[in-house]
């Protein structure tokens, strides 16, 4: 995201902020949230894609909304009304082909209107066929479940991306043999996911909260938390949702104190900070420790203030607008152990994996009661951060990653249960706290650090190169 | 009966996750916040509140917000007891 992109959602954040505070707030950020989906949609070199693909988000996030949803809530009013206004949008945003508002949403180029016309009235008869269903049974819910977590790995997966790609060129007519892994990028995709799937599971356990289907659209496509998160939980979006009489003026300044911070850690901090970070570019110019230590530690400031300056900026624009999203970070970098360093990195991401994944699993292996605590310790811990690791991208470097994280917590929590005992019997100077914290913290924090090495480097060949440069091997 | 639910879930997790059965806990001492109790011990305990009272804790129920101290934990065992 530019700052042109950010300085223009902060004047939409607050024209929503101050105008939904009159009505019509729920219309209001659905049409804004619709309409930066269009407008954020990355340019692509697929034609008619950069148009389809938001098109398609919205069809999505209904299915869901239809397929998790009570039969009643279905058939209220609002729900038909609902499912107009977004067609409106998406044959509003199709014109704009015929209107020449090009440079409003330039990287779209929307089909012909004939085309978006026969797709909504295919979606729309799908959407009218499902809803007559009572009700949808778990292998159902399922089915649907698989089918996000299929696109999710198509999307994610450089060899699939590209025949994704090669297959949409053959549909459009373009040069196959062109086709790139990078061809797709799909604005939201991973973030919705996400926020699509905790509904789907928690519709399946009965624990979902109800929502209508604009509701259910705010929650998945509200625009701040588009691109970096956080990832909320629907009960507490839908919280936030209700009209109060808290002051614009209040958020403003709230909200404002927020933004400003973000905007500095990103624009300022991370970006300075990214012309030395550790990057694929400059492993080869490495010549020495120290330096090698140097780019390191850059890309380790960077990348923190770079994705908590977004959460900053995501959590600011939303004050705006009178919502709260939850917090994503809380000072990793001082934590004094690896699990304190997950309990307060990315916080959303990581409560979600492990809510629907780390917790089941163990759950499922400690009921059996086979397995030693070490055993699972040694599967939960690792399938857990490597596929935090391919959720950034099916590379060997991502797993990796995750495997050098699932290691690290794995000793740690190890390493902790055998001294905790033991240490408490010794019973030593409570002045001794601070400095075994401290040294806690460097061991964290260098551990992490060595740990990025293999997050930016695409190559095997690269990191392992970088690191011997760290350790002082190759000089 | 709550100070009865308290001090078993005490004695529960001093014995078998802190390994030092003579501590104490205060019923307001924060478990998951504070790091006292990690993520495979809160399965755990789940686990031992589902057998031991017969009440059902969702994955997506084990963290702080749902409940951190010993008083919250006893006092959802209680609440969903009289569901």
């Amino acid at each position: 995201m530019t700052i042109h992109d950010v300085i223009v959602l902060i004047g939409l954040s607050l024209f929503l902020g101050w105008v939904t505070r009159k009505g019509q707030r729920k219309n209001l950020l659905l049409l804004g949230s619709s309409l930066v989906f269009y407008w954020l949609q990355p340019s692509l070199p697929l034609r008619y894609l950069s148009f389809w693909l938001p098109t398609a988000t919205f069809f999505l996030v209904i299915l869901s909304w239809v397929c998790t949803s009570s039969y009643q809530q279905r058939w209220e009013r609002e729900t038909i009304q609902t499912a107009g206004f977004m067609t409106l949008i998406i044959l509003m945003v199709g014109l704009t082909r015929y209107l020449g508002l090009g440079n409003l949403f330039a990287t779209l180029y929307p089909p012909r209107l004939l085309r978006v016309v026969v797709f909504l009235l295919v979606t729309l008869g799908v959407i009218a066929i499902l809803l007559r269903k009572e009700t949808f049974s778990n292998a159902a819910l399922w089915g649907l479940f698989s089918f996000f977590l299929l696109l999710f790995v198509i999307l994610k997966t450089p060899y699939f991306a590209q025949m994704a790609s090669r297959m949409w060129r053959y549909v459009v007519d373009q040069a196959p043999g062109l086709a790139r892994a990078e061809d797709i990028k799909w604005l939201g995709f991973s973030y919705l996911t996400f926020r699509i799937l905790h509904t789907i599971r928690d519709r399946i356990k009965g624990r979902l909260s109800e929502s209508s289907l604009k509701e259910y659209l705010i929650y998945t496509l509200f625009f701040p938390a588009i691109s970096a998160g956080p990832i909320d939980r629907i009960g507490h979006f839908l919280r936030e949702l209700p009209e109060d009489q808290r002051s614009f003026e209040k958020d403003i300044i709230q909200g404002g104190r927020r933004l400003v911070i973000g905007l500095f850690k990103k624009f300022v901090v991370a970006d300075t900070l990214s012309m030395i970070a550790l990057g694929p570019e400059n492993v080869s110019q490495i010549q020495s420790t120290g330096g090698a230590w140097i780019l390191l530690y850059a890309f380790t400031l960077q990348i923190f203030f770079d994705f908590s300056g977004y959460t900053d900026m995501a959590i600011g624009l939303a004050r705006f607008m009178n919502i709260s999203l939850p917090e994503n970070f809380n000072k990793p970098y001082r934590r004094q152990n690896l699990t304190q360093f997950w309990n307060n990195w990315h916080m959303t991401l990581t409560k979600w994996i492990r809510s629907y994944f780390f917790y089941p699993l163990t759950r499922a292996l400690r009921s059996k009661g086979t397995f030693s605590v070490f055993g699972v310790l040694l599967i939960t811990q690792i399938s857990t951060m490597m596929l935090i690791g391919l959720w950034h991208g099916v590379s060997l470097g991502f797993v990796i990653w995750g495997l050098w994280h699932g290691i690290g917590l794995l000793v740690q929590n190890r390493w902790s249960t055998f001294f905790k005992s033991r240490l408490s019997k010794l019973e030593l100077p409570s002045k001794l706290d601070p400095w075994l914290g401290g040294v806690g913290t460097f061991l964290t924090f260098h551990y992490v650090a060595l740990g990025w090495v293999w997050f930016v480097t695409p190559h095997l060949s690269q990191g392992w190169e970088v690191m011997m440069w760290l350790l002082g091997v190759v000089s | 009966m709550t100070d009865n639910l308290i001090s078993t879930l005490e004695d529960f997790i001093t014995t078998e996750f802190l390994k030092q059965p003579d501590r104490e806990l205060k019923p307001d001492q924060a478990l998951i916040s504070s790091g006292l109790i990690n993520s495979l011990s809160l399965v755990d305990l789940a686990l031992f509140v589902e057998d031991t009272y017969g009440v059902q804790i969702d994955d997506t129920e084990l963290n702080a917000e749902t409940f951190d101290t010993l008083a919250e934990l006893a006092s959802l065992i209680k609440s969903r007891n009289q569901e």
